[in-house]
């Protein structure tokens, strides 16, 4: 039976940090990475948009292959079509995510983490002295892995959770059903995420415009089911394609679910830790993920190290990963899903209402904060929601 | 715990099934899982709930009599 000290379910961002981060804080580790599918970085399950700062942290995206594109503004587009500018300076990128992933993999790879790819994690049980036994399967047959630590960062799916007794379920409300088409030869600002809200278009969530390059781009929608009038997420997407792009061709289409929830109550027991999607460490306001799911998987890779060099990977030892967590994001997180709680109760006419009111600010003073202010002046019913903001 | 046996169960249709793994999460008695490039509901623990039914992107799971 292979020993290693720490195994890591899903090469995804947080797993390939969390690889590449147990290496550089112990490099005399054993650390292995497994993957189910057989590249990593496909099949791409993501919109592949990316805040500037956050990414900057973990890698240098001017130039970068891994990059598609970078984006300079973002326009809100309301109910009623009307569009809302907001420059801001740095906004984002979108990235290739193929190639991204496959970059942190070939990373954490170069520190000295073994990748396995077309290998998957089939169950877990534990075994001696605190570690876990993980039968893993792959084309060659099944091998079981014994593990000092084992990172869930298996995405939505979060198996290693389930295993190891966490609670990783989530209400029907708080999933995004989402579903998206690369589409080509198609008319918009190239520099610009589009994000558009209504009832009919995506109910409880958004659509979205992400460019790729001129006139190519992921275009795509998350809705919640419950609040859908019987359309799945792909129905309601080709409805919205087929009013805004009628001539685009669309050369790839992915489905796929997001968590809008708030951090799993426990991501940590005896020798387990888990991060990212599995984690449900999603902005619940955005639905974004790649940089929550890079910073968790540093703070698990460190974590485990540590706990390793120390002998002590008890869950009162792991513990420590859950609270660095909460302090770095997990408590915006619960700030945010209050915010997107008060939101789903807003309909169409005022977001068409806010919209109007917020195009009479000079594009140059267009601010996501100045677009707050101004609404909260003109629109007194948005101060509860403010209200519910802050407390 | 013994349980009732329930009238319907969830059913995938695998040609339509994107394997995305939103399902999983959603389902109250965690009678989903992926295995490799398949979806896999457990016959004998869906409780007929119907959780995973709308959400589903593609529409690829639908009830079936037990």
């Amino acid at each position: 039976m292979p020993d290693v000290d720490v195994l890591i379910v899903g090469a995804g961002p947080a797993g390939c940090v969390a690889a590449a981060w147990a290496k550089r804080a112990a490099p005399e580790l054993d650390v292995v990475l497994f993957e189910r599918d057989r590249a990593v970085g496909t099949p791409v399950r993501c919109a592949e948009g990316v805040g500037d700062a956050g990414l900057r942290e973990f890698a240098n995206p001017d130039g970068a292959p891994w990059v598609a594109r970078k984006i300079a503004r973002v326009i809100f587009i309301a109910p009623n079509d009307c569009e809302v500018r907001v420059a801001e300076r740095d906004v984002g990128w979108i990235l290739d995510r193929t190639r991204f992933d496959a970059f942190l993999a070939a990373e954490a790879g170069a520190l000295g983490a073994a990748v396995l790819v077309g290998t998957e994690a089939a169950g877990m049980t534990p075994g001696t002295d605190g570690r876990w036994d993980v039968r893993v399967r792959s084309a060659r047959g099944e091998t079981t892995y014994r593990a000092k630590v084992v990172i869930g960062a298996d995405g939505v799916e979060a198996m290693v959770g389930r295993w190891a007794g966490l609670e990783t379920r989530v209400p029907a409300r708080d999933m995004e059903s989402c579903a998206q088409y690369v589409v080509q030869g198609i008319d918009f600002d190239p520099d610009a995420i589009y994000l558009q809200f209504g009832h009919d278009i995506a109910p409880g969530g958004y659509a979205w415009v992400f460019p790729k390059g001129v006139g190519i781009a992921n275009v795509g929608l998350g809705l919640v089911a419950l609040k859908s009038d019987g359309r799945n997420a792909r129905e309601y997407l080709d409805a919205w394609l087929a009013r805004r792009y009628p001539r685009g061709a669309c050369t790839g289409y992915t489905v796929g679910g997001v968590i809008v929830h708030t951090t799993v109550t426990q991501t940590y027991t005896g020798g387990v830790l888990v991060a990212g999607d599995a984690a449900h460490m999603i902005n619940p306001l955005s639905g974004g993920g790649i940089v929550n799911a890079m910073k968790a998987g540093r703070l698990a890779g460190c974590t485990a190290a540590a706990a390793i060099r120390a002998g002590d990977t008890s869950a009162r030892r792991l513990a420590a990963y859950h609270h660095a967590w909460m302090e770095l994001l997990g408590l915006d997180h619960l700030k945010y899903y209050r915010i997107k709680r008060a939101l789903e109760d807003l309909d169409d006419g005022f977001f068409n209402a806010l919209a109007r009111t917020v195009n009479a600010i000079p594009e140059e003073r267009r601010t996501l904060g100045r677009i707050f202010t101004h609404a909260l002046v003109k629109h007194p019913q948005l101060i509860p929601v403010a209200a519910r903001f802050f407390v | 715990m013994r349980r009732a046996r329930a009238a319907e169960v969830a059913v995938v249709n695998l040609a339509a099934c994107d394997r995305c793994g939103l399902c999983l999460p959603l389902c109250p008695p965690e009678a989903i899982h992926l295995e490799f490039n398949d979806l896999v509901v457990d016959r004998g623990v869906c409780t007929g709930c119907r959780k995973c039914v709308a959400p589903c992107p593609v529409g690829a799971l639908a009830m079936v009599d037990a």
